[in-house]
């Protein structure tokens, strides 16, 4: 068993827990231990709380790092956004000096220390390595393949961009995501604009969720225009943004796509027999059904 | 002849050709920019790739282009009080695409952290600071999550500030050592 903190968020323990539930049971059944991270807080949010003062989310971040050096793990998490601070912030400081003793200064003012001591992954990095897990791994746990479903994948922004600073390869046209789609046996589809953003970043969804929406809009036409039967991504708040903004789409511009969104551990989670019951998929603002009946 | 015109009056307006006087640049402005934003703002030669790779370009007058010569030029004021600063989703696709290697997405940041030292800030980054100084968390538990939660067999409440709500007063002393706390309060309070 390979173990890691499991940093949450908070939008996936607090708005979508089957998110939550669902990265603790597969990542298990594939050889892979999420302890919980105790007193861990917001990663903090990386626009709407970056924006505002760039040296206190260092900080904040940074606490959250700590309780993991004292646990001596490594993070594990399931968002973008937390991974664009907790990853960064932890990258950052174990390069800058200047920063990390202006960090370590205030930390100092709650008896605590950054070392640098720990690294932090996405849990789908993890599952794509084949030194912790692998593709054929996750082919293996799976007992409910998805066989039949076409699923457009979005990877989000703040996982592999910007590409200098991070070691995920190709932002323009990646495929790996489409590989562990294909591993719980769906069918991953291409669409228009792949790499666009679900439009709900840097503060935007709260300061103009016209502008967001339109944004995501977009993204669904080039979605829907494929015909998949469910998104699926990597991060809580672009399902947040795709899922409950299908319903406010649907009041501000009128259209209507109806495609389940799922996170990529909510999706493993079904492959590896989980019900929806246990995704609690009741919670999503998109009804799930017509997905599942495709699939169960 | 007619000079480039969109349908929309804003948007001519905006980005009509504009002359500009010495008296109205800050150097300093670009120097804060580059230091906040730990990228070099001022090797940007207005290529243009940046806007064209943006997905807030197409439907609002933001324009990054712009924004990075505001950066070079100076222009402080044209750039912090310019309510587009906030319309960046931070995707990064320019700073991909930037072929100078520089990261406009990060100019931005540090645009808007300077513009909240001027207090220029929308309120909802406001009240992120608020819920986070309170609760530990920007997007706070509630009921029916709860209830959803015990569901699944998760404690009603995450292992994180919220079920150890003594780290909170960790949080809240760094939050005051820089009195972020304080100017949030003050600024919504002034509205
Ligand atoms: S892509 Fe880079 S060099 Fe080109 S205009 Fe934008 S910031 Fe300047
Ligand atoms: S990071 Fe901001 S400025 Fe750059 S492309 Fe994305 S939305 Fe546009």
């Amino acid at each position: 068993m390979h173990e890691y903190a499991f940093f949450l968020g908070c939008i996936a323990p607090n708005r979508y827990p089957g998110c939550e539930a669902s990265s603790i049971k597969t990542s298990e059944k594939v050889g892979i231990k999420l302890l919980p991270l105790e007193g861990a807080s917001c990663c903090p949010a990386p626009g709407a709380f970056g924006s505002i003062d760039l040296t206190v989310w260092y900080a904040m971040a940074a606490r959250n790092l700590v309780l993991a050096e004292q646990m001596k793990k490594d993070i594990a998490l399931i968002c973008n956004g937390c991974y664009k601070s907790i990853w960064e912030v932890n990258h950052i400081l174990k390069h800058n000096d200047e920063l990390r003793s202006q960090v370590n200064e205030v930390l100092k003012e709650i008896d605590m220390e950054y070392k640098g001591t720990i690294d932090v992954f996405h849990l789908a990095e993890l599952y794509y390595d084949p030194k912790i897990c692998g593709i054929q791994k996750i082919r293996d746990s799976v007992t409910t393949p998805m066989t039949g479903a076409k699923v457009a994948c979005h990877y989000g922004c703040h996982l592999m961009k910007p590409q200098k600073d991070r070691h995920f390869g190709d932002t323009e046209n990646p495929m790996w995501f489409e590989e562990l789609v294909a591993a719980v046996g769906a069918e991953p589809v291409q669409y228009r604009n792949k790499m666009q953003c679900c439009g709900a970043g840097g503060g935007v969804r709260g300061y103009d969720i016209v502008h967001a929406l339109d944004i995501t809009n977009e993204k669904l036409i080039n979605i829907s225009e494929v015909g998949a039967d469910a998104i699926t991504e990597l991060c809580p708040f672009c399902q947040l943004q795709f899922d409950r903004g299908q319903i406010e789409i649907k009041e501000k511009f009128g259209d209507v796509y109806n495609i389940p969104v799922l996170h990529f551990n909510e999706l493993l989670g079904l492959a590896q027999g989980m019900s929806p019951q246990d995704l609690a998929l009741d919670l999503h603002a998109v009804d799930c059904t017509p997905f599942l009946q495709k699939v169960l | 002849m007619a000079a480039k015109s969109y349908d929309n009056p804003e948007l001519n307006k905006k980005l009509a050709d504009q002359r500009y006087h010495i008296s109205q640049s800050n150097p300093q402005f670009t120097k804060d920019v580059i230091k906040t934003s730990r990228t070099i703002a001022n090797m940007c030669y207005q290529c243009g790739t940046c806007t064209g790779s943006c997905p807030s370009a197409p439907r609002s007058t933001y324009r990054i282009r712009l924004f990075m010569r505001r950066n070079v030029l100076g222009l402080e004021n044209e750039a912090l009080t310019d309510p587009d600063l906030w319309l960046c989703t931070t995707c990064y696709s320019c700073t991909d695409r930037c072929p100078r290697d520089i990261a406009p997405t990060d100019v931005i940041m540090a645009m808007r952290n300077l513009a909240f030292k001027k207090d220029i800030v929308p309120r909802n980054f406001l009240q992120t600071v608020q819920l986070i100084y309170n609760s530990g968390h920007g997007v706070p538990n509630n009921d029916v999550n709860r209830a959803a939660r015990k569901r699944l067999g998760l404690t009603a409440d995450p292992p994180t500030t919220h079920m150890y709500p003594e780290y909170i007063k960790g949080i809240q002393k760094i939050l005051d050592h820089f009195g972020l706390k304080e100017n949030a309060d003050r600024i919504i309070k002034g509205e």
